[in-house]
């Protein structure tokens, strides 16, 4: 690597070159503490500074972010906001290191263009740390005290000048001119680094590989301790370089038509992270959280990007009026573990989506028909405006789509029509929150925003040649009902079939008038349930939940798969009994639900354990993931 | 859809928080043009009777005249919003719930005529009757109001998120009043909402927005105790200002020790 020696005199002249391209932004004081701020001259910099309140993130992955805005329900045009070129003087190895982490979540797959646009309008200079600041652990991952990725130059403090690397062509202009460093000076830089890192007291002991270890250790007694002090403040978070949760929401002006979409980080370590429609809660109990967060930190993000998750920047200790400590708490874990056992990490099944198209833009659909099944769910027939996007859309049985109502935000919601539909397709959806309420209120010929499909469906491959047995509940009947068609389409490519649906009442049951055209389906089965009767209602089927039509099942346990979805509890319970009956876990497959925000494995919303159902799923194999930390039901 | 009507009420309160809403004047107009201000005895001479399709109810329910009242209000809207802390959770009023005196003992200690003084324990509106949305702080918080008209106009859940203090004070970049300066901040424990006001311009959070959701007082009351060494009146005060009604700041006053 190039290195350059700079005389202290002469950071004002490498200041003044920045001042010309860029904005330039680096560390000043807060009283006794230090911010990222705009600096106008080099004499505001405090480039002894240990660590600054929020981390550098702010500037690429913003606090507020406005994507879109909009005037009508599906009419948006894409934020863009003025491109300037900002340099970043003075960033630590840690920060250095936690950007590259988020370029990962926000560039690797569905590129996200808030992100993309301010990130290469962003020259980095970093700076080498020459003593740890108090709540660092760094070393534990070699993300500090030294760095050698990641920046456009990088500057170690000497004590009479600087000694600066080289790491881009922009950064190489930036020091023209100057003289190259000897030998002497490159040996210094290396003493003073590895000087800071002896000076490093706090470690976490990474020998033995993290991920494992965290698994083996998921009900050590240390997690009740530190949730039974933890405040759920999500101080840890919002100062952690690494987080990038996020939530999604249309603010509107008084007009309550023209607005904004705008994204607010978010904290895992809220009650609210995971809630959806009619106040659900999916992680509501503190310790989840907790371990959500660190394992987050230590191990999933890992699994999810490939990258760390933890740069140790002492962050969220330093924020934390509990003390609460990774060092500390991996100390503990570390000194009395859990006894040992076999563990396998979930493995994301590996699919990029690269587009230069806006992923968060919504194409424009039309309602073309609307067909009542309950008497809070409707079926909508879509069909998307522009002719090239209509013949180019395709999907798969159960994935999603996110159907956006400008000004009241986005929900995601399965696909209720067949993959072999071409032209339009269909959205089975029960009115319960914001979106789904305002969709109810729409007509035929109104025009909403779609975009999708997203994530992974049925096994439809899989399933050749086997026997079907497909477990519904409630509304869970709306992404399997492809499947069911498919099979109609293409019975001889599929063995037995047997459909298991159980509703509430016979009120709640989906699909009704085309149940005898799958009843005429050739080795079809077809057992309806329901929890209770009406007085006065007529029933001729099963009373009683899904899971008492069990004793009906005729097909064979070798040769079948077992698709299902409805309420988490009654796949939970469906599982189960199936297990309990000798079924195997590879056999089974699950949809899941969980607040999805975006869609793209981004906003974190959806987040079980290190899965995110969006993009995993929200179709898995039971298999794959029931042996998760914390479990999955 | 012809402008929906309502009406501000006020129970026991100092006022506060229905002068913040005329506070909104840079867009008064703009509200001006979307609602219809019914009833609002503070703000304009002829006011008229229900019904109303909103009725914001400021203040605590003290008397039961209060009470008639408030069950009359509930009866005229058709939502009913909680304005303030007082009408959310008691508020300062409530102080006098845990004060171990009778009602007699206290109105004899506020009023020298008693003859038509009648005073029952504090609570908040919905210890009464159904209400449908909260708007927190002492006094609440303009942004969040207009939020609420805007969400009621268009119909839709404003999904409020009651999480702590503490993440918008950190957004804001300041210094923390707890940990660096050893002040007893009730920012971790407090609900947000209020962009940290008063831990922005150097004041510790007084909890004055009630609980967070997941609100861990009782952890927080022993860092009082234990950290910054409090006394447990002065930590029982603390969670008894504004919110002591509340189940959450309860455990932080200890009354489940």
């Amino acid at each position: 690597m190039e290195k350059i020696i700079l005389n202290k005199n002469d950071l004002n002249t490498l200041f003044a070159r920045l001042k010309d391209e860029y904005e330039v932004y680096g560390p000043v004081a807060k009283k006794d503490q230090y911010v990222f701020s705009m600096v106008e001259n080099v004499e505001e910099l405090k480039l002894d500074y240990d660590t600054t309140i929020l981390p550098p993130k702010k500037y690429f992955h913003s606090p507020v972010q406005s994507m879109i805005q909009f005037s009508e329900i599906s009419e948006g045009d894409q934020e863009r906001s003025p491109l300037v070129k900002r340099a970043l003087f003075g960033v630590h190895p840690c920060d250095v290191h936690a950007t590259l982490s988020l370029d990962k979540v926000f560039l690797e797959t569905y590129p996200d263009p808030y992100y993309k646009d301010l990130r290469k309008q962003t020259l980095i200079v970093a700076l080498n740390c020459k003593k740890p600041c108090r709540n660092g652990f760094c070393a534990s991952f070699n993300t500090g005290p030294g760095i050698d990725i990641g920046f456009d130059l990088c500057m170690t403090d000497l004590g009479d000048r600087y000694m600066i690397s080289v790491g881009s062509e922009k950064g190489r202009d930036l020091v023209s001119g100057f003289l190259p460093a000897g030998e002497e000076e490159i040996r210094r830089e290396k003493d003073i680094i590895d000087d800071c890192r002896d000076m490093v007291t706090r470690w976490i002991d990474t020998e033995e590989d993290l991920g494992e270890f965290l698994h083996q250790n998921f009900e050590h007694k240390v997690w009740r301790d530190v949730s039974k002090e933890c405040l759920a403040c999500g101080g840890c978070t919002t100062v952690c370089p690494t987080c990038y949760c996020f939530a999604v929401k249309d603010v509107v002006d008084l007009t309550i038509k023209d607005g904004k979409r705008m994204r607010f980080w978010d904290s895992c370590m809220f009650y609210e992270f995971s809630r959806v429609a009619l106040d659900h809660v999916f992680m509501p109990e503190r310790e989840a959280r907790v371990k959500q967060r660190l394992y987050h930190k230590l191990a999933y993000y890992q699994q999810q990007f490939n990258v760390l998750g933890c740069v140790g920047c002492g962050r969220c200790v330093t924020a934390c009026v509990k003390n609460i400590d990774p060092v500390m708490i991996m100390a503990r874990i570390q000194a009395d573990p859990c006894e040992e056992k076999e563990i396998s990490l979930y493995k994301p099944p590996h699919k990029k989506i690269e587009s230069d198209e806006n992923p968060w833009m919504p194409y424009k659909a039309v309602i073309k028909d609307i067909k009542k099944q309950t008497c809070d769910v409707n079926t909508y027939t879509f069909e998307y405006l522009d002719e090239k996007i209509k013949a180019g859309y395709t999907y798969l049985n159960g994935t999603y789509n996110l159907i956006s109502l400008f000004g009241t935000g986005e929900s995601a919601i399965s696909i209720s029509s067949w993959e072999e539909m071409k032209g339009t397709f269909e959205h089975t959806v029960r009115a319960v929150g914001n979106v789904t309420k305002a969709l109810a209120e729409l007509k035929v010929g109104d025009v909403v925003g779609i975009r999708g499909p997203y994530g992974h469906g049925w096994p439809m491959e899989k399933m050749k040649g086997r026997n079907i047995l497909l477990i519904a509940g409630g509304i869970g009947l709306a992404p399997l009902r492809g499947v069911v068609e498919s099979v109609k389409n293409h019975r001889e490519e599929y063995g037995k079939f047997e459909i298991l649906y159980g509703a509430r009442t016979p009120g709640g049951l989906l699909f009704t008038d085309e149940y005898e055209k799958w009843r005429q389906i050739p080795d079809t089965n077809l057992y309806l349930t329901v929890d209770e009767v009406p007085q006065g209602m007529e029933w001729n089927e099963n009373v009683g939940v899904v899971t008492t039509l069990f004793d009906r099942i005729s097909c064979s346990r070798e040769n079948t798969v077992v698709i299902t979805c409805g309420p988490d509890i009654m796949m939970k319970f469906a599982v189960l009994g199936l297990m309990k009956q000798g079924w195997s876990p590879e056999q089974i497959y699950v949809s899941l639900e969980r607040r999805m925000g975006c869609g793209m494995k981004k906003c974190g919303n959806c987040q079980m354990g290190p899965v995110f159902v969006c993009q995993d799923g929200p179709v898995f194999q039971y298999a794959e993931i029931m042996n998760l930390p914390g479990g999955v039901f | 859809m012809s402008k929906p009507k309502l009406a501000f009420f006020k129970l026991s309160s100092c006022a506060g928080c229905q002068l913040s809403v005329l506070n909104i004047e840079p867009v008064l107009l703009d509200v001006l043009g979307a609602i219809d201000i019914t009833y609002f005895v503070m703000a304009k001479r002829s006011n008229y009777h229900g019904p109303y399709d909103i009725g914001f109810v400021e203040g605590a329910v003290t008397s039961p005249r209060e009470l008639e009242e408030l069950k009359n209000i509930r009866r005229e809207c058709n939502l009913v919003v909680a304005m303030g802390t007082c009408a959310c959770f008691g508020g300062i009023p409530s102080i006098k719930n845990f004060t171990g005196m009778t009602q007699r003992q206290m109105e004899e200690k506020v009023y020298s005529e008693l003859w038509d003084i009648k005073s029952i324990p504090v609570q908040g509106i919905d210890y009464y009757i159904p209400v449908d949305h909260y708007l927190r702080g002492c006094p609440i918080d303009l942004e969040e109001f207009l939020t609420l008209v805007k969400s009621l106009l268009k119909g839709v859940n404003p999904h409020f998120r009651f999480h702590s203090v503490c993440n918008e004070c950190k957004l804001n970049e300041n210094i923390c009043l707890l940990v660096n300066r050893g002040k007893a901040c009730m920012g971790s424990v407090t609900a947000s909402g209020c962009n940290a006001l008063c831990p922005s311009l150097g004041r510790e959070c007084e909890g004055c927005r009630g609980p967070a959701s997941d609100c861990n007082a009782e952890s927080l009351a022993k860092t009082f105790s234990k950290e910054l060494g409090l006394d447990k009146a002065d930590i029982v005060r603390k969670f008894r200002k504004y919110a002591g009604n509340t189940s959450e700041f309860s455990k932080g006053a200890g009354d489940n020790e």
